[in-house]
């Protein structure tokens, strides 16, 4: 009897070593602002594909509420995760997430929304991966730039009424959206500097969304008419929601029916946006969409991951495929797509 | 009894964990709501600016001045909450907004929420609560929103720095109005840790113990102690600023609760225990003290002592098991009994063999005596012992029984007398006394004939020796005696000759051992041999055998065939 309890009891312990041995798994949490944006769901399945083996995640959709994430956070650092992967609600509040992370020495990775550079400053073990707005504003000026010739002197055929003014629209994200407002103004800067002369004829908001971008557009062609030449759209739902009104309202004609729009047609006006959706790519290849500019979520998530094994001690820094910059950022560049 | 702890402890901690998440629920949820309040506030206030930033978007600063100004006057005045709306250029001149004020104006460059939104250009910047006198009369509490944005000026875009003053008591009626228990109250903190607002607080009041916890924890919600009362702390963060909503709730009464339970539970675990151990005492001494009881008679009958009986009451399987004990018992006697028996009837077996037996020597000896007579042509002398030796052979076969009468035995000892003394040639000198009343006393047959015999061997002679033979009843017994006169015989040799009887030493004298056993086995204990001697003077050797008053006519003690 006695002999069989010993052999329990150190069966018992081996499984209870091995256990801790090997099955404890570094763990992290994934909060997502909110899974309804196919862009965010899309960028959870690619976190999710890549940690596969290395590191378990669980995953929590914040449903666009701080509130809500702050809930899950304090959950996830109760069960003393290892790492937090956030992309933040609010930019803001961040800076008491930091602050509460850093008190309990739990490391961070932000994406999608950058947090303050001085609230990431406050703990060293805070990182963001993302990439430039900058970038992807100045990639659709260039695309356009491309397009128009490449000189600023002498614009080709598609400035229409020949005044070496490119007359554009300009469809926003959501009014105060640092996005939207670093995207707009990036855009119009590069044709500023390189001395394209863009006639605005209006700006409009349209929060980002498809049904908006339709609605506003539609009006805007009434006000316009022919005298649009570009469309800048902050994001190619909004790009999408244009094309539909515009191809409505006898623009994109597909003369020679071959199903791709040509863009030597009188009725094609260039269109770009900015994210890379699949539909977009879809709707460049048949000629609708010139361009537009890929947030790439699949290198952002393989640098999340493999910034997450370093952080975990489980990689070297140095090993890393994207580089670590101020021991604190990587970027990813924005991929052009026309 | 751990299964009745077991259970009060499980419950308990059910029932504590219960009122644990439904207090941490509960105050979350105010927390929550709290906050939202809060963020649907400065939403309202976002959209306005936003609202105002996008209807201006395309408007330029110069040529549509009195259209922009419209706009910035109307949304000033159709939200309750937005004292004013302003418009500045980078250097802190005023281009767009309400009556212009210069005395509050006059260095906008140097103030703070002007500073911070040139500086960090993509987010709002709202300020900590300060007084600001209104149009030079009301002193009013005021939070200052401010955001960079980029307006037109004659086709030039340009930054530009957005003001937008809120009035504060607005805010402060949204905590006020929140029910958080005695002593609960809401704390707003700002990005600095200082303290933007405390709820319920008038002026001149301490500041309270919370904001310390407030100031040293950054989010989530947890348990506390606050002025010794219960407390439950939420910290959240509202969105677009980088305040923290501290909510303090009031717990006390949850948790009294909870205590109270702990009492109560304490108090059914101890009835429940007493309880038990009442009816636990009570079935185990139904149980226990009879198998206890059963255990001692077992005790005794493993002390020899076959002759008890167990007798116990109580549990229905105890008395089962005492009865079949009991009967065990019994049947262990009556085993032993039976063997008892079988070795009494073996032993009386043979000692009747013995009895039987006459000795050869005897009749060896008799006869030769006969022959001597005869030749000295004594002729009555054969007479008188052929005689003496025909009964002295029909009493000893006796027609094979076992008890004779008495008056038989000493007949036939006195057959056994004549040839003897024929023998011995007068050597010695016999006389019975025998009591008249023991006459019809029937007694075991030969067993005064050894002892007769030792009588004349032993004593006989270079004098002429007496031999007294006596019968008489003494209380309960039948006595006989014989005795010798003669040398006698020493309290040594007497001793030697007890222990002879009783089979304890090793020389052994079969006639008198006989004799001593037949009398043990056929009347029990109680008979017995004594020896008593004078020396030079007699031997006397007393036999005493029981007999049943009732009976005694009969037999000595029972009839055995």
């Amino acid at each position: 009897m006695k002999k069989y309890l010993k052999i329990f009891v150190t069966a018992c312990i081996s499984v209870f070593m091995l256990a801790g041995c090997s099955i404890r798994e570094k763990t992290a949490g994934l909060f997502l602002y909110n899974m309804d944006d196919p862009y965010v769901d899309v960028f959870a399945g690619h976190i999710l594909d890549f940690s596969r083996g290395r590191f378990s995640v669980e995953s929590m959709d914040c449903n666009n509420s701080q509130i809500i994430q702050n809930e899950y956070i304090e959950k996830q650092i109760k069960k003393r995760n290892d790492i937090m992967i956030i992309n933040p609600v609010d930019r803001l509040g961040a800076y008491s997430v930091i602050r509460k992370l850093k008190s309990v020495d739990i490391p961070v990775i932000f994406f999608n929304r950058e947090p303050l550079s001085e609230d990431l400053e406050l703990w060293e073990k805070a990182y963001y991966v993302g990439a430039k707005a900058e970038q992807s504003g100045r990639l659709q000026a260039e695309m356009i730039m491309e397009l128009f010739g490449g000189d600023p002197d002498r614009l080709n055929s598609y400035d229409r009424n020949g005044n070496s003014k490119i007359e554009a629209v300009i469809l926003k994200g959501e009014q105060g959206h640092q996005d939207a407002e670093i995207r707009t103004a990036e855009v119009v800067k590069t044709f500023r500097e390189n001395r394209f002369k863009l006639d605005i004829l209006i700006t409009e908001v349209a929060n980002w969304k498809r049904e908006e971008a339709y609605e506003k557009m539609k009006h805007i062609i009434e006000v316009f008419g022919n005298r649009i030449e570009l469309v800048i759209s902050n994001n190619d739902a909004m790009a999408l929601g244009a094309i539909s009104i515009m191809r409505q309202s006898g623009m994109f004609r597909d003369t020679n029916s071959n199903g791709i729009i040509d863009k030597d047609d009188d009725s094609w006006i260039p269109v770009v946006g900015i994210d890379g959706l699949d539909e977009a790519v879809e709707m460049i290849e048949r000629g609708y969409l010139y361009g537009s500019v890929l947030n790439d979520s699949l290198s952002q998530a393989m640098a999340i991951t493999e910034l997450a094994e370093a952080v975990l001690g489980n990689k070297s820094f140095d090993r890393m495929s994207y580089p670590l910059t101020d021991k604190k950022y990587i970027w990813i560049d924005y991929k052009p797509l026309k | 009894m751990i299964v009745l702890f077991l259970t009060s402890a499980v419950y308990y901690s059910v029932f504590s964990n219960r009122i644990n998440s439904l207090i941490e629920s509960q105050s979350r949820e105010i927390n929550k709501q709290i906050v939202l309040n809060y963020e649907s506030y400065i939403n309202s206030v976002i959209e306005t600016s936003n609202y105002i930033q996008a209807a201006s978007l395309n408007l330029d600063v110069h040529r549509s001045y009195e259209k922009l100004q419209d706009i910035y006057l109307y949304n000033s005045e159709i939200k309750r909450d937005v004292v004013s709306i302003f418009l500045f250029d980078e250097k802190g001149d005023k281009i767009l907004g309400n009556s212009p004020d210069n005395i509050r104006f006059h260095n906008i460059a140097g103030e703070k929420w002007f500073l911070n939104a040139l500086q960090e250009k993509t987010t709002f910047h709202f300020s900590a609560p300060h007084l600001q006198s209104l149009f030079s009369i009301i002193e009013e509490e005021i939070i200052s929103v401010s955001r960079s944005v980029k307006y037109n000026e004659s086709g030039v875009e340009k930054d530009g720095i957005l003001l937008i003053e809120l009035n504060f008591e607005n805010l402060t009626d949204l905590a006020d109005k929140t029910n958080l228990g005695i002593g609960g109250h809401i704390l707003i903190l700002n990005d600095d840790d200082s303290i933007i607002y405390i709820s319920g607080r008038r002026k001149g009041d301490e500041l309270p113990e919370s904001i310390d916890i407030a100031v040293n924890n950054y989010l989530g919600g947890f348990k506390t102690e606050i002025d010794s009362t219960q407390m439950y702390v939420n910290i959240n963060t509202l969105s677009q600023t980088r305040w923290r909503i501290v909510t303090i709730n009031n717990v006390n009464e949850l948790a009294l609760a909870r205590d109270e339970m702990l009492v109560i539970l304490f108090v059914i675990f101890i009835l429940s225990f007493a309880v038990t151990a009442f009816v636990s005492f009570v079935i185990s001494r139904r149980i226990s003290e009879p198998l206890f009881q059963l255990k001692n008679s077992m005790l005794k009958i493993e002390g020899g002592d076959f002759h008890t009986t167990v007798e116990v009451s109580g549990q229905k399987e105890v008395v089962r098991l005492s009865r079949a004990f009991n009967r065990m018992l019994e049947e262990i006697r009556a085993l032993m009994d039976r063997v008892v028996n079988e070795q009494r009837e073996k032993r009386k077996t043979e000692l009747k063999a013995l009895q039987n037996q006459i000795n050869p020597h005897f009749l060896y000896n008799t006869l030769d005596s006969i022959v001597w007579l005869a030749e000295n042509k004594r002729t009555d002398d054969v007479i008188t012992t052929v005689i003496a030796l025909a009964r002295f052979f029909r009493i000893s076969i006796s027609k094979g029984a076992t008890y004779i009468p008495v008056k038989d035995e000493i007949s036939h000892i006195r057959n056994y007398l004549t040839i003897q003394k024929i023998r011995y040639v007068d050597r010695f000198e016999y006389s019975f006394e025998i009591d008249p009343g023991v006459y019809d006393y029937k007694v075991m047959k030969l067993i005064l004939q050894p002892i007769v015999e030792n009588a004349i061997y032993h004593g006989v002679g270079d004098e002429t020796e007496k031999i007294t033979i006596r019968a008489y009843p003494e209380n309960r017994f039948l006595v006989f005696e014989v005795e010798n006169s003669g040398y006698g015989i020493t309290e040594e040799r007497i001793a030697e000759i007890y222990q002879i009887l009783k089979g304890e030493h090793s020389k052994s004298s079969v006639g008198m051992r006989n004799v001593y056993l037949r009398l043990k086995l056929f009347y029990g204990d109680d008979a017995d041999i004594l020896i008593r001697s004078e020396l030079d003077e007699m031997t006397l050797i007393k036999l005493l055998i029981p007999v049943d008053e009732e009976v005694s006519h009969i037999s000595g003690r029972k009839g055995i065939s």
